[in-house]
């Protein structure tokens, strides 16, 4: 079903290629507003703007491999109270899209008026990493690099196991797997939106184009390919984490300090219940428990903290990995959510942020379902 | 306000106070913070115990009652009325129940029963400490009724209440009320037609001015709760207008559509316009747009030419009519078993192999054969067997015994004895005859010279061995008061074939939150003592759609749901749960989580004020919405997170470990 045009790529130079096409649908009106990542001019970082001049879209970088804010969270904050009320393209990153969509079916988030614009995503690098890689290179190289296969050992570990690195829920996918980036990439309309946005482009979309079928074919070898990854990963990771003794350990070094929760995308709750008046003790709670134990660990409830977080986020985890790029004191707690996290979502048959039709675990209630459990 | 706690320890009479120590735990309870006074007694619930309680609070000033025994299901309602009696707010009375999860489970420990129910005692004053003093509310109760059925259990319920002078809905999905009973020809043990009783019954119901009659219409939705529920009703086209119409059947008679009549299993036919039977209430016929040619092709008008009256309106649309009632009673009936998937029996085919509800209409005076028996190239049969428990009682279809089909298969010998003096075989499991008259019943078929049968039927066959067998159908099987292996050779078999739910039950259930027991049937609240009450309070459910029964126990249940309708009319008000949920407005992030997990649509989230909102009419305060809300939100009245883990550590104080 899905329409495709290609996308020139000029001199081959892939990022002004996409900034032409961003502003396009700016100066021909097709959107009013474009939110996407801007080059900020000292060049050590990449942050996502939300454009109405398309003059500004010359510095937009959507390749460049740094995700300060996953994307899911500013769409969260601008329209968790009333939609879009002007038509706005957002360029997102397939974990950004997918955050996005868990958002709006917890509806902190809404889509109209939005036009979801996914590209395949080649990783990112910690915020940290990017300037040394920006001083040397470009994003066309790290877009080139990664999709020739190389394995890139400083990715973000979120991005060296990410499972979707394609959009799975997008209106128009700016495709770059599978394609001679030399030459062109892929304009892939899903939706009536993504259409839309290739006429007002004044692109001619046919069907089943022969850059759509290679980007198939490339896109099933890059998800196999990374099947085997995420086994290896799992195991390893099990090993690592596995069991009570070693989870403490794990979280040993955790200060509550609960940014993770704050980058989250998808966290969503307005206010934690970890900083609610539930939680402020008086001084004899304290003292009355170190009674009882002997020692108690201070701050209070760490472990708590990231198993309550684990609970309510496991269905809906998308892997981003913002969570462990926040936290100051390195715990892997991609490792941690992305293993709990998948096994949750297989146990309900639920892949987060793959489509609006799919009901929120925790809400959908089937009269089937765990029946295992208790049987033993 | 300085809080001033009073603990009862019952000792019920050794079953609390022959495992544990009740004098050590009274003196614990004695050395608790805020606790004024502690007593020990051998029977709390009773007068004495509940005096005790009322003179403390009295004079020495409580205004927190803890009381110590069984289960709060079982007495909670009993320590707060005594505590109110005394002046006290009933949810400042909490009990911590010492006997179910303690004495019982430790009785061979009386040290360690000892020391859990000074934990159990412990938290259980913390409990109470935390308790606000809630206000009990009441709502108005609508004076109507709805009945969702219109066989003799809802025309039954319908009537008792519309006899107490209040309106009534009786809402039935087909054309006519009359339900099964209507196809049925005698009842026994009396061998009354069974149109002779109904029939009356069914004037009564267009006669009686507190019924209001809405045939050929489905409830598709019902909302609100005990007192005020509301319905929608799909009121189905029926072409044919009620006011005008005055059933001559000049339309059906020209109608050239013929179709099997649902009402006769198929043993007659009926036009695309049509009455189900002759005596149908109301008496007016319906189109069936699945036939009839004007609404397949829109070219045939011959009804609407041949009707005097011009009482066909080909234009008339389904309706939607709402509805506001106080309790509704569902009695939406049975299905009979489809036998042929028992291959063995042959059901479908050999064309004298026939089914209990088939044989009823060939029974019924009124019916496809006038009330005669016929094998299928219209002879008599000089040879019947009746297969019992076809379907019930069979682990492969339905577990249970349906209850009537032993009596009923005794009233087709004897009327086969009493019409044609045939050979009647009864082939049976065991004889179930145990309701009044009915043992009696057995004892004349018997005496009749019924053949009895006892075993199960293997096989029925056409195959024949001996000559006098040729032309028959023979029934195999095994005589297992004897021993043998038979063979008995008849012309008409009767397949007495098992009641089971509605093929509807699902959609039935859904909309009005009924469960269902592992057998299929609507689940009544309690078994013995709450056999017509529902999950959903104000709902009722009765007859056969709660489970197999004959005539007399549906009338028995259907008079006993009217009453309980009628009991909430005549009291006014209904009482609502006081410990409701409520949202804290700063908090709730409008997720809808709580709203996705309510089991009484009670939650909705407000789009605009983004904001989860209780409606705590509905509300029953099981707080599935308040451990769903991942902020906390929701919290349920005197068990907020902070009252609950406080409760926690007091249990666990003990044993507390280094846990974070």
């Amino acid at each position: 079903m899905a329409k495709s045009a290609t996308l020139a790529v000029k001199d081959g130079k892939i990022r002004s290629s996409i900034n032409a096409l961003l502003a396009d649908l700016l100066s021909k009106q097709v959107v009013e507003a474009v939110l996407v990542p801007l080059a900020h001019p000292a060049g050590n970082n990449v942050v996502q703007s939300l454009v109405t001049n398309p003059d500004y879209l010359e510095q937009a970088d959507v390749f460049a491999p740094v995700m300060p804010v996953n994307a899911g969270r500013i769409i969260q904050a601008m329209t968790r109270l009333t939609p879009a009320n002007k038509k706005t393209a957002v360029v997102m990153r397939p974990c950004e899209l997918r955050a996005l969509v868990e958002l709006v079916k917890l509806r902190q988030a809404q889509l109209d008026n939005l036009y979801l614009i996914g590209i395949d995503c080649p990783g990112a690098y910690s915020v940290s990493d990017y300037p040394k890689y920006a001083a040397e290179k470009t994003s066309d190289d790290f877009v080139k690099a990664a999709w020739n296969g190389k394995d890139d050992p400083m990715l973000r570990a979120g991005c060296q196991v990410c499972e979707y690195p394609v959009p799975l829920m997008t209106d128009l996918t700016i495709g770059s797997v599978g394609q001679d980036l030399k030459k062109q990439l892929l304009l892939l309309a899903s939706t009536e939106k993504g259409e839309e946005l290739l006429e007002g482009l004044g692109l001619t979309a046919e069907e089943d184009s022969q850059a759509a079928a290679q980007r198939h074919t490339a896109v099933d070898q890059l998800l196999n390919k990374i099947k085997e990854t995420r086994e290896k990963f799992f195991e390893q990771t099990r090993e690592e984490i596995g069991g009570a003794d070693k989870l403490a350990t794990v979280f040993g070094p955790c200060i509550k300090c609960q940014n993770c929760r704050v980058a989250c995308p998808v966290c969503y709750c307005r206010e934690c219940f970890f900083v609610s008046p539930t939680f402020e003790l008086e001084a004899e709670k304290y003292l009355g428990a170190a009674e009882k134990r002997g020692a108690m660990r201070m701050p209070t409830d760490t472990l708590l903290f990231h198993l309550t977080r684990m609970t309510h986020m496991a269905a809906s985890c998308i892997g981003c990995g913002a969570c462990e790029e926040a936290c100051p004191n390195a715990i892997p707690l991609l490792k941690i959510f992305q293993l709990t996290g998948t096994n949750v979502q297989k146990l309900f048959d639920y892949i987060p942020g793959r489509s609006l039709e799919d009901e929120l675990p925790p809400t959908a209630f089937k009269e089937d379902e765990l029946e295992w459990i208790g049987e033993k | 306000m300085e809080k001033r706690v009073g603990v009862y320890i019952c000792h019920c009479g050794s079953n609390i106070a022959g495992y544990l120590d009740v004098e050590k735990l009274t003196e614990y309870a004695q050395s608790l913070d805020s606790v004024v006074v502690a007593r020990h007694y051998a029977f709390m619930c009773s007068d004495p115990g509940q005096d005790m309680i009322k003179d403390d609070i009295r004079e020495l000033d409580l205004n927190r009652v803890l009381v110590c025994s069984c289960s709060p299901t079982l007495h909670l309602r009993t320590f707060r009325e005594a505590c109110q009696a005394a002046g006290l707010n009933p949810h400042l009375c909490e009990m911590a129940t010492i006997r179910e999860i303690c004495s019982w489970v430790h009785s061979h420990d009386e040290q360690a029963a000892t020391e859990k129910a000074m934990a159990l005692v412990a938290a259980g004053v913390r409990r109470v400490l935390y308790r606000d003093p809630l206000e009990t509310r009441f709502a108005p109760v609508n004076p109507n009724t709805l009945v969702v059925g219109g066989g003799i259990a809802g025309i039954q319920t319908a009537l008792e209440i519309a006899d107490s002078e209040h309106k009534v809905f009786l809402v039935e999905k087909e054309p006519s009320i009359g339900g099964r009973m209507a196809q049925l020809g005698k009842t026994f043990p009396y061998l009354e037609p069974a149109m002779d009783i109904l029939a009356p019954r069914m004037k009564q119901m267009v006669a009686s001015e507190y019924v209001e009659l809405m045939t050929y219409s489905e409830v598709t939705e019902l909302s609100g709760y005990i007192g005020n529920f509301k319905a929608i009703i799909n009121k189905k086209a029926r072409n044919v207008d009620a006011a005008k119409c005055d059933s001559c059947g000049a339309c059906w008679e020209k109608c050239p559509v013929e179709v099997d009549s649902e009402f006769d299993h198929g043993l007659s036919k009926r036009k695309a316009i049509y009455r189900p039977f002759p005596e149908a209430v109301p008496n007016i016929p319906v189109i069936d747009h699945e036939h009839c040619n004007h609404f397949l092709s829109g070219d045939c008008t011959i009804c609407q030419e041949a009707c005097p009256v011009k009482a066909i309106d080909y234009e008339q649309e389904d309706e939607e009519i709402e509805v506001e009632a106080g309790a509704v009673i569902v009695a939406t009936g049975y299905d009979t078993l489809d036998p042929t998937p028992i291959t063995q029996y042959g059901y479908g085919k050999f064309d004298n192999v026939i089914t209990s509800p088939e044989f009823e209409r060939m029974a019924s005076a009124s019916g496809p054969t006038g009330g005669n028996i016929v094998l299928k190239d219209s002879s008599t049969p000089k040879s019947v067997a009746i297969i019992h428990c076809v379907g019930s009682r069979d682990e492969n279809y339905r577990q249970y015994c349906s209850r009537v089909c032993c009596m009923y298969s005794l009233k087709y010998a004897r009327f086969l004895k009493e019409t044609l003096d045939a050979d009647v075989y009864q082939m049976y499991i065991d004889m179930r005859c145990f309701g009044k008259g009915h043992e009696e019943f057995y004892k004349e078929a018997s005496d009749a010279g019924v053949n009895f049968v006892r075993g199960k039927v293997a096989q029925v066959t056409d195959i024949t061995q001996e000559d006098e067998e040729k032309g028959k159908l023979i029934v195999v099987g095994e005589d297992t008061l004897l021993g043998t292996l038979i063979r008995i050779p008849v012309d008409m078999i009767i397949l007495s074939v098992a009641m089971q739910p509605r093929a509807e039950t699902d959609k039935i259930s859904r909309v009005f939150l009924l469960g269902c027991s592992a057998d299929g049937f609507f689940l009544e609240r309690h078994p013995k003592l709450d056999p017509v009450g529902t999950m959903l309070d104000g709902v009722f459910a009765v007859g056969c759609c709660q489970g197999p029964k004959d005539i007399s126990d549906t009338v028995a249940q259907a008079t006993g749901a009217a009453a309980r309708a009628i009991e909430l009319i005549s009291k006014g008000r209904v009482e609502m749960e006081a410990a409701t949920a409520s949202v804290d407005e700063e908090v709730c992030s409008a997720c809808g989580f709580c709203e996705a997990i309510c089991a009484y649509n009670a939650i909705e989230v407000d789009p605009k004020k983004r904001l989860a909102v209780v409606n705590e009419a509905l509300c029953k305060g099981c707080g599935a919405c308040t451990v769903n809300c991942p902020s906390k939100a929701l919290q349920l009245k005197n068990f907020g997170p902070k009252q609950l883990m406080d409760v926690i550590d007091e249990a666990t104080k003990e044993y507390a470990g280094l846990a974070s």
